[in-house]
């Protein structure tokens, strides 16, 4: 639709650019270049950093490292639905399971899928979206007719269908997420590898007889970075935020639950085990929410022109 | 005329194109499921033969994979979804019977949500209130990480486990037809959360935007008052990409009442979708996606028609009058 006016998806791919904003005004950046540092620093020198940088660490150290010290996920050694107290923190289930055990196994899914499916995300968005953005051609066409395809088949459903065909695991859902999300980096790269690719030191590396694609590698895409990494950033917490509502769907894998699921049997104990609804999405809602703070004031000071005009 | 005519006649094309893509992966994925093909459309539940027989023919099971493929489609065409095993029903009649359902909780949302983001992203850009525009901005990041079922079950919990005033189930008392109000009020408002935050997030960003273009300045010094400046012509500016995220999000918003009505027990086209996986009941899952993607589609199409309404520089150019670019 290049001859239209902007067509509604170009219009929503600037309005989405425009959150997840390129440095439009931003002068050029050389790999290690004295404007990328100083950016970086700047996202590095806020205090705030720390504090979503630290609680993501948290939540990662007790998903991981906590269970060797928690009590049994599985054995049923308590009473059913003792409320949180000093020695069950988090009281036990309609089972009488350590819940607090539970909900730090949980985290292992939610954190495994969220950052595996931002990793393929990125890795796709990078090789097809610049590929598509500096070359053009078929990755191009690719690049919008699977973005469009997406537009429509949103991931929820597609994962529903699949899960209901092949039952679901983790890495069906790894995989399933990724193949719906990655158009959204790819869009961003895309667009960043055309604007850099008429940038002064692309044309010089030309000149200078370089290959194409090793201009791509080590021009392009390094300049690229920044906003992609706000995308992916952001991809984390889209994918934990799907995955737990999969699995509070009933698709996930129920071998190992993860915080949807846990919320997921919690539903039948409203009334009599509060607790049980309140943590699990409370670790999801900390983890999602530190993860988008953290891409918001990222994004924040790679696009310092990025401001409020007054 | 003619270039209207042009464009939305490539816009219908391209989006039959884009369903029949649709339908083209979901009749492979239900090629690639493992197991008998015919198990794979029923369910592993147990069927009279006579069944059986039916589904073969209905989908030329016994013939090559071609001509199924054609026979999947056409079928689709014809608003023939297949049959959901065990009862014979029609699964597009199924559907019919719940998509009333899932649109009295989504259109109520998708009005609330727009009207909100509209109004809470446009103050947020205008205040000169750093509080204001940052506690309006942080909770709209803060609705946007929130699980969507997890905040329908707190307002489960809050308003009708602990403060008893709203019903936690269902659309109406027990034994009543029809939707009533009280057990309509916290799925839509689960609903329109989400789809608000997101939209008063974009409303923000493109009002900040078209307060520092050129024209604002212009109508500055023209010596138009602040307000008509901000109603007449940042706002109108601003509302172009709203008309296309408020319209793509409807679609989405479609797809996330699945969640919703799991929340609520809300007996719309989702939880038919959420019983049917449970009881792997594979035509009814795959009709209500394809009835969510034509949807989307059909949306898309309308957003699209209403764009170029509200677009001064389409309606020009529709209209011949425009300079051409």
């Amino acid at each position: 639709m290049s001859d239209a006016a902007p067509s509604p998806a170009e219009v929503l791919a600037a309005a989405e650019r425009a959150l997840a904003a390129p440095p439009t005004g931003v002068a050029p950046t050389r790999p290690g270049g004295r404007r990328r540092t100083s950016l970086w620093r700047a996202f590095f020198r806020k205090p705030s950093t720390y504090i979503y940088l630290g609680i993501l660490a948290l939540m990662v150290l007790a998903s991981f490292v906590g269970p060797a010290f928690a009590g049994d996920p599985v054995a049923t050694a308590y009473q059913k639905l003792l409320p949180p107290s000093g020695e069950l923190l988090l009281g036990t289930d309609h089972l009488g399971r350590d819940y607090l055990a539970r909900v730090l196994q949980g985290g292992q899914v939610s954190l495994l899928v969220g950052v595996s499916v931002a990793v393929l995300c990125m890795t796709l968005g990078l090789v097809i979206g610049g590929l598509a953005g500096f070359f053009g051609g078929f990755a191009d066409i690719v690049l919008v007719r699977v973005a469009e395809f997406f537009q429509v088949l949103p991931a929820l459903v597609l994962a529903l269908v699949s899960a209901a065909l092949f039952g679901a695991n983790e890495v069906v859902i790894i995989v399933i997420l990724s193949i719906t999300m990655w158009p959204a980096v790819a869009r961003i790269v895309r667009a960043e590898s055309m604007r850099i690719e008429q940038l002064g030191y692309v044309e010089s590396a030309r000149a200078a007889g370089f290959r194409a694609l090793r201009i791509l590698w080590s021009d392009v895409l390094p300049n690229a970075m920044p906003p992609v990494i706000v995308a992916t950033t952001m991809t984390v917490g889209r994918a934990i935020l799907v995955e737990s509502a999969l699995s509070y769907l009933g698709v996930g894998d129920s071998n190992r639950p993860s915080w949807g699921a846990l919320l997921n049997s919690a539903q039948g104990y409203l009334t009599t085990g509060w607790w049980l609804a309140l943590f699990p999405g409370l670790c999801i809602f900390v983890v999602v929410l530190a993860v988008n703070m953290l891409g918001d004031s990222l994004n924040d000071s790679l696009n310092p022109s990025i401001g409020k005009v007054k | 005329m003619r270039a209207a005519l042009w464009h939305y006649g490539k816009l219908l094309l391209s989006s039959l194109v884009l369903f029949l893509v649709v339908l083209t992966v979901l009749f492979f994925l239900l090629q690639l499921a493992p197991g008998d093909p015919v198990d794979s459309l029923i369910g592993d539940n147990p069927v009279s033969d006579e069944f059986r027989a039916q589904v073969m023919a209905a989908y030329g099971l016994d013939r090559p994979l071609g001509e199924q493929y054609v026979i999947y489609i056409l079928n689709v065409f014809q608003g023939n979804l297949g049959l959901s095993f065990g009862t014979s029903q029609s699964v597009s009649e199924l559907i019919l019977g719940r998509i009333g359902n899932t649109l009295a909780i989504a259109l109520p949302a998708f009005v609330i949500s727009t009207i909100g983001g509209l109004v809470i992203g446009a103050i947020a850009a205008r205040t000169r209130s750093k509080l204001l525009d940052g506690g309006i901005s942080g909770a709209a990041v803060a609705l946007f990480s929130v699980p969507n079922f997890w905040l329908g079950i707190l307002l489960i919990m809050l308003f009708s486990v602990t403060l008893h005033w709203l019903p936690t189930q269902g659309k109406a008392p027990y034994g009543q037809e029809g939707i009533y109000l009280q057990y309509l009020i916290l799925p839509v408002i689960t609903m329109a959360s989400t789809e608000l935050a997101y939209k008063a997030r974009i409303m923000r960003s493109s009002m900040i935007e078209a307060l520092g273009q050129d024209f604002v300045d212009t109508a500055r010094s023209k010596g138009i008052s602040r307000r008509d400046v901000l109603w007449r012509h940042a706002v109108p500016n601003a509302l172009l990409p709203m008309v296309t995220v408020s319209g793509y999000s409807l679609g989405f918003a479609l797809a996330g009442s699945v969640v919703v009505e799991k929340v609520f027990g809300w007996p719309g086209m989702g939880l038919l979708m959420i019983d049917a996986i449970n009881r792997n009941n594979n035509q009814v899952v795959l009709g209500v996606a394809i009835v969510i993607t034509l949807s989307v589609i059909v949306i898309n199409i309308l957003t699209d028609v209403v764009y170029g309404i509200v677009d001064p520089r389409l309606r020009a150019r529709f209209s011949g009058k425009g300079r051409t670019a």
